[in-house]
């Protein structure tokens, strides 16, 4: 009960610092708002990037491999020359694949290139399109919002199907139902059957939202798929149960036999995986934490010498009133936590404030940098965490020196 | 019961000027990525330690008992978070040891009083 009412008194002596010296305690916990703004700010957009970035590889597959020309580690040691001189990824490499790998659960084939979409008079230029074999559904994720997949004979037949992405469903067909219209691709008439559901904008590129999958049957008549410049690569997905390793070591054995490669001969293809590109990311993150960390924990410490300024003229104001208490019998620990209180009730008032900024700065900024981004629960522990830590660290020394004080010489004291 | 004051010795007297350089380099490693990454709870732990390894010091600093026994329990606390997250420091545990042992040597001479 003691403590409740010790802590009363003190969120009023630091309301009461705040009402009669607006401008001294606003500046003094400027510091603190400056370093919690700083310090979160950056946090939540590592966070949102970080979870937009997970979503995007995770749409991509975490247990999926891919056969490409072109491995994606980049660094100084990037020997591009080698791996310019690579066949691609070929058509008739995936049945081998699907006959003999034991580890893969399904395996596509992908070819990709930007082209024209026609539909009446509207026009969308650089559409990608994605020819890909029959089993694509099972190694990518997605969902379709309206329609359907490709049947198996639409597929192996080569039909003119699609499936359209939903900013092309809208703005190709703004007031009416895509499904069974007739698009155009390159002049042919292509059927919609499908819509995909709405992805949102990819940190990796690539969101199916601006693009149209085709059967590689169909698009051989409307395209080189052997073109280089269309990126083949060979999904494969793994079995439950299978390593990513286990089936990259499959896999290499498999396309060195499919190849014909001599043992001593080097690779001349590359097996990606979604976790490199990740891996390359998290570096990046890193960096731009540090930076945050460093910047806000400046402005947090500059904050801390503030509060502890205050808490001292405090402390000196009221030092009469502290005699008085001590000589009705205010033990020390009553003093000492009386004005501890109050300067991490202050730190809480100036992080709160730096909080509330980031918060109004995540809803003005919404959907505006192509992601969503949001304070998150583990940030928002953090900054009253550093709040209150910054409020006891700075606060301790004036308030251990007010409960130290003899009562005769504070009661004196001007 | 008045307070006495009594006259640190230098040994004390370099342990806490130390310990508050330690506070100085750890109270930024409270809200470091690394440790953010660990758990939502982990910056707060690190802060309670970081906090009452402060004040401690001051306590130290005043010749008083409860900083010593506030300085050890917070070391127990530290090394169980330490062996619970497999980051334990050796070196960090040896100086810490120094620090009790140089702080428990003077501990008769300290005041009992807050």
């Amino acid at each position: 009960m003691i403590f409740l009412g010790l802590f009363r008194e003190s969120i009023l002596f630091a309301i009461n610092a705040l009402v009669v010296n607006k401008l001294r305690t606003f500046l003094s916990l400027l510091g603190i708002t400056i370093g919690i703004f700083a310090i979160i700010t950056v946090f939540t957009i590592v966070d949102s990037l970080e979870q937009n970035l997970r979503k995007s590889v995770q749409s991509l597959g975490n247990d999926v491999v891919f056969i490409e020309k072109w491995p994606w580690t980049f660094g100084e040691n990037y020997p591009w020359w080698k791996y310019m001189n690579r066949p691609d990824a070929d058509y008739n490499e995936l049945d081998e694949i699907l006959r003999k790998c034991n580890g893969a659960q399904s395996a596509a084939f992908v070819a990709s290139t930007a082209i024209t979409v026609k539909y009446k008079s509207s026009s969308i230029e650089n559409v990608t399109i994605i020819c890909a074999s029959h089993q694509y559904d099972k190694v990518k994720n997605f969902e379709i919002a309206s329609g359907r997949y490709f049947a198996d004979i639409e597929s192996s037949a080569g039909r003119p199907v699609a499936i359209i992405g939903d900013v092309l469903a809208k703005a190709l067909f703004p007031n009416q139902d895509p499904l069974g219209q007739s698009i155009k691709i390159n002049g042919a008439k292509v059927d919609v059957i499908g819509v995909f559901k709405k992805e949102g904008e990819s940190i990796l590129g690539g969101s199916s939202d601006t693009q149209i999958l085709v059967p590689i049957n169909y698009a051989r008549s409307l395209i080189d798929i052997r073109s280089e410049n269309l990126n083949p690569q060979i999904m494969v997905r793994a079995k439950a149960g299978v390593s990513n390793e286990d089936l990259i070591d499959e896999l290499t054995g498999l396309m060195r036999a499919i190849r014909r490669l001599k043992p001593l001969a080097e690779d001349d293809f590359a097996l990606n995986q979604t976790s490199l590109i990740s891996n390359q990311f998290d570096g990046l993150f890193g960096i731009i934490g540090i930076a945050g960390w460093i910047i806000g924990g400046f402005s947090i410490l500059v904050g801390g010498f503030g509060i502890a300024n205050i808490m001292f003229v405090s402390v000196k104001e009221r030092t009469n009133i502290i005699g008085i208490q001590k000589s009705l019998g205010a033990k020390n620990y009553f003093i000492l936590l009386q004005f501890l209180f109050e300067s991490v009730f202050l730190s809480l008032i100036g992080g709160i404030i730096g909080l509330l900024v980031v918060y109004l700065i995540t809803l003005l900024a919404g959907d505006t940098f192509g992601m969503e981004i949001t304070l998150s629960r583990s940030n928002i522990i953090l900054g009253f965490t550093i709040s209150i830590l910054i409020g006891v660290i700075s606060g301790f020394v004036p308030a251990y020196g007010a409960s130290q004080m003899d009562p005769v010489e504070a009661i004196r004291a001007n | 019961m008045e307070s006495v004051i009594r006259k640190r010795p230098i040994l004390l007297t370099i342990v806490c000027i130390l310990g508050f350089v330690w506070i100085v380099f750890s109270f930024p490693a409270v809200f470091s990525p690394s440790v953010k990454k660990l758990g939502d709870w982990y910056p707060a732990l690190f802060g309670l330690i970081v906090a009452a390894s402060f004040i401690s010091y001051i306590g130290v600093w005043y010749m008083k008992k409860w900083g010593v026994s506030l300085f050890a329990i917070t070391f127990f606390v530290k090394e169980i978070i330490l062996i619970f997250i497999d980051d334990v420091s050796y070196a960090g545990i040896v100086f810490s040891v120094f620090f009790i042992s140089s702080m428990v040597s003077f501990y008769k001479r300290m005041d009992s009083n807050l």
